[in-house]
This record gives C-alpha cells, sequence and structure tokens, in this order.
C-alpha cells in the first residue's frame, strides 16, 4: 500500500473557476448577487419585481439555476431582462463551472451588466458551500417557513451578507415572530444586512432596491476606469 | 453528495499521478463549521465507491474544531453550538471564532507501489 500526502482543499478546483469569475466580474465592474433559500420562498419573483423597478436603469440579467424545466429564465425574460437557466440534473446547488459555461455561450447577452443575478438551485444546505464568484449571498425565508429557521440552517445565514424575509404581506396570517427571526440572525452574523419585502404588496421593496443600487456604485467605483461601458462587451474579459 | 465527488475524484488523481491501483482509503479534514454533516459524506461516498474500481475504499474523516474565545470565559474548548451562535455557551457573551472551516484531503492510500519518479523524490 502507498500513502500520499496531498493536503488539497476539496473544493480547490471550484475556488479557482470562482476567482477567474471574480476577476472578470471586477473588470467588467458587474455587481453579482448569488440568491440562496428553499425552494418556494420567492427567489423569483424578488427578481421580477426587481427587474421591473430597476430595468430602466441598470443593466440586469440573471441566471437561474434548477434541477429541471426552464420556467423561472422565461419569468426573467418576461420581466424584461435577459436570463439563461442553468440545468443541474439533480445537483442540488450550482458550481463556479456552471456559471463559467454558461456565460460562455450565452456571450454578448449577458456581458456588460450592471448586475447579475445567479438564482441558485432551491435549497439551504449546499449552495452554500460553492463560491460562484459574486459580490455576496442573499439569503432569502419567507413568512411561511417558520422563526426557526435561522438557527436550523446557520451556515447560510451566517455567511450571508443580506438576509431578506419574503412574503412579508402574510405576516398577519401566520405565526412567524420577526423579532426573534432578527435577533437569530443578529447571533449569526452580527454585520449582516435584515430586510423585509414582499415583492407581491411592494412593501419593503425600496430597502432592497436602495441596498442595490449602493452596491452597484460601489462597485463601478471599485472597477477599473471605463469597466463595463466600452462597446467591446463581447471580449469576456467584459463580463 | 457534490463534495464526496470532488474528494474521490482528487484521491482518483493522485492515486493515477502516482502510477497506484484502486484506492483504500481517504483522509480528509473537516472544520466544525464547514457545513458538513459526517454521516451524509460517509454515505454519499459509499454510494460513488459502490461498485466500481475503489468499492471498499475507507473515507476517514477528522473533525478539526474551531477556535472559541470569549472575553469573559477564555478559551472554550467544548465542540457546542455556540460556535456558530458566536455567543459564548457559558455566559453568553460575544464569542470570537477563528478556524473550523476546513475541508481537505489530508491523505490518499492505494493499493500498489508508487512509481519511480515518486520513490526518488
Amino acid at each position: 500500500m502507498t500513502e500520499i500526502d496531498v493536503r488539497q482543499k476539496v473544493l480547490a478546483a471550484n475556488a479557482t473557476a470562482a476567482q477567474a469569475l471574480r476577476d472578470a466580474f471586477h473588470a467588467a465592474g458587474t455587481l453579482v448577487v448569488n440568491l440562496i433559500s428553499s425552494p418556494g420562498s420567492g427567489k423569483t419573483t424578488l427578481l421580477e419585481a426587481t427587474a421591473r423597478a430597476l430595468k430602466e436603469r441598470f443593466r440586469l440579467g440573471g441566471l437561474d439555476g434548477d434541477i429541471a424545466t426552464e420556467r423561472d429564465a422565461d419569468r426573467l425574460r418576461r420581466a424584461g431582462i435577459p436570463a439563461r437557466q442553468i440545468l443541474t440534473g439533480g445537483a442540488c446547488h450550482l458550481d463556479a463551472r456552471q456559471i463559467e459555461k454558461a456565460l460562455a455561450e450565452e456571450g454578448e447577452r449577458l456581458s456588460g451588466l450592471d448586475l447579475l443575478f445567479i438564482e441558485n438551485v432551491g435549497n439551504l444546505i449546499c449552495p452554500t458551500s460553492y463560491d460562484l464568484g459574486e459580490d455576496f449571498k442573499v439569503a432569502l425565508l419567507s413568512v411561511v417557513e417558520g422563526d426557526d429557521k435561522p438557527f436550523k440552517y446557520p451556515a447560510i445565514f451566517s455567511r450571508a451578507a443580506v438576509t431578506l424575509i419574503t412574503k412579508s404581506d402574510l405576516l398577519p396570517h401566520v405565526d412567524f415572530d420577526l423579532g426573534a427571526v432578527r435577533w437569530q440572525v443578529a447571533a449569526l452574523n452580527p454585520s449582516g444586512r435584515f430586510l423585509v419585502a414582499s415583492a407581491r404588496s411592494g412593501e419593503g421593496m425600496d430597502s432592497w432596491f436602495a441596498l442595490l443600487e449602493e452596491e452597484i456604485r460601489r462597485k463601478r467605483a471599485a472597477s477599473p476606469p471605463g469597466a463595463g461601458i466600452g462597446p467591446d462587451s463581447s471580449n469576456p474579459a467584459n463580463w | 453528495m457534490g463534495l464526496a465527488a470532488e474528494i474521490l475524484q482528487i484521491a482518483r488523481r493522485t492515486a493515477a499521478d502516482h502510477g497506484g491501483g484502486p484506492l483504500e482509503s481517504v483522509t480528509v479534514f473537516v472544520g466544525d463549521l464547514a457545513a458538513v454533516e459526517p454521516d451524509l459524506l460517509e454515505f454519499a461516498w459509499q454510494t460513488l465507491v459502490g461498485e466500481s474500481a475503489d468499492a471498499g475504499a475507507r473515507l476517514i474523516v477528522e473533525w478539526r474544531p474551531a477556535r472559541q474565545h470569549c472575553a469573559a470565559c477564555g478559551e472554550i474548548p467544548e465542540r457546542a453550538a455556540g460556535s456558530w451562535l458566536r455567543l459564548c455557551p457559558r455566559c453568553d457573551g460575544p464569542l470570537a471564532v477563528t478556524g473550523g472551516d476546513e475541508l481537505e484531503v489530508r491523505t490518499v492510500a492505494f493499493s500498489g507501489t508508487p512509481s519511480p519518479a515518486e520513490v526518488e523524490q
């Protein structure tokens, strides 16, 4: 028998691909947001409302991870922004190589954006571990899922820069202790942002839009001069 | 399952690079805060090696604790939910947590002898 000392990070291949994406997004001045939640918490509905509100002022795009169907990308396209579906064929998360491949195949349609949303596969566990080259993760939790979830799934709520409570219009109808959830998230992630919104009624959405605008401007300011506004958006370096 | 597949891929590549045969065992470091459930990782591993040429290869998980320091109570050696909460399990004060995010393949053992190039090193 032979034993070899390896000392290699399990996710080294993903980390390399994620860093290449991050460099390309930096060069292009594209803000990238990775949305993670359980299925049905309202990721796509949030993005539809965001697309309608911001598409006149910013160039937006979306990548939608799912096990099957093109439904989510179809919905974003109907909301007026370019989008591509990534079908994982059973895998419970997106990895950086899938993002690279999808962007390369999509070419110009998803390049030179101000803001790229990555809608991960609906799952609070595995997507947490895979860096996609994003600027930050957003964890969504709808009020119908129950107010004990941050402590039950601590990894995602401690790593997401933003926790967004969705479907807040349903708060009067469910037993969801917003204060308890806010406290759990603060304990897991003291520096994280905490937002409460309903894409359906519109309440709280202004804070979400303001946060995105602020981050888009910050990203643009930190990027090389001319990023994202050059005519040569077919160059992969301008993603 | 994704993580088990990555581990298996690294292990198989390592064995192939060193001219070795089927895998015998793989040791991984998993930190407290790596968000990995060892039973599920083991199940995924068994499913993947299954009936393959590497059937029977063992996955050995070594836990790596997070280092937890409380300003009032000092070092907290016990593995506790506190490391996620960043609250001291003894006094509920703020807890400084470092490390515990390891997820690393440490050693790969396979049957057969290393390639001559390996012996020279």
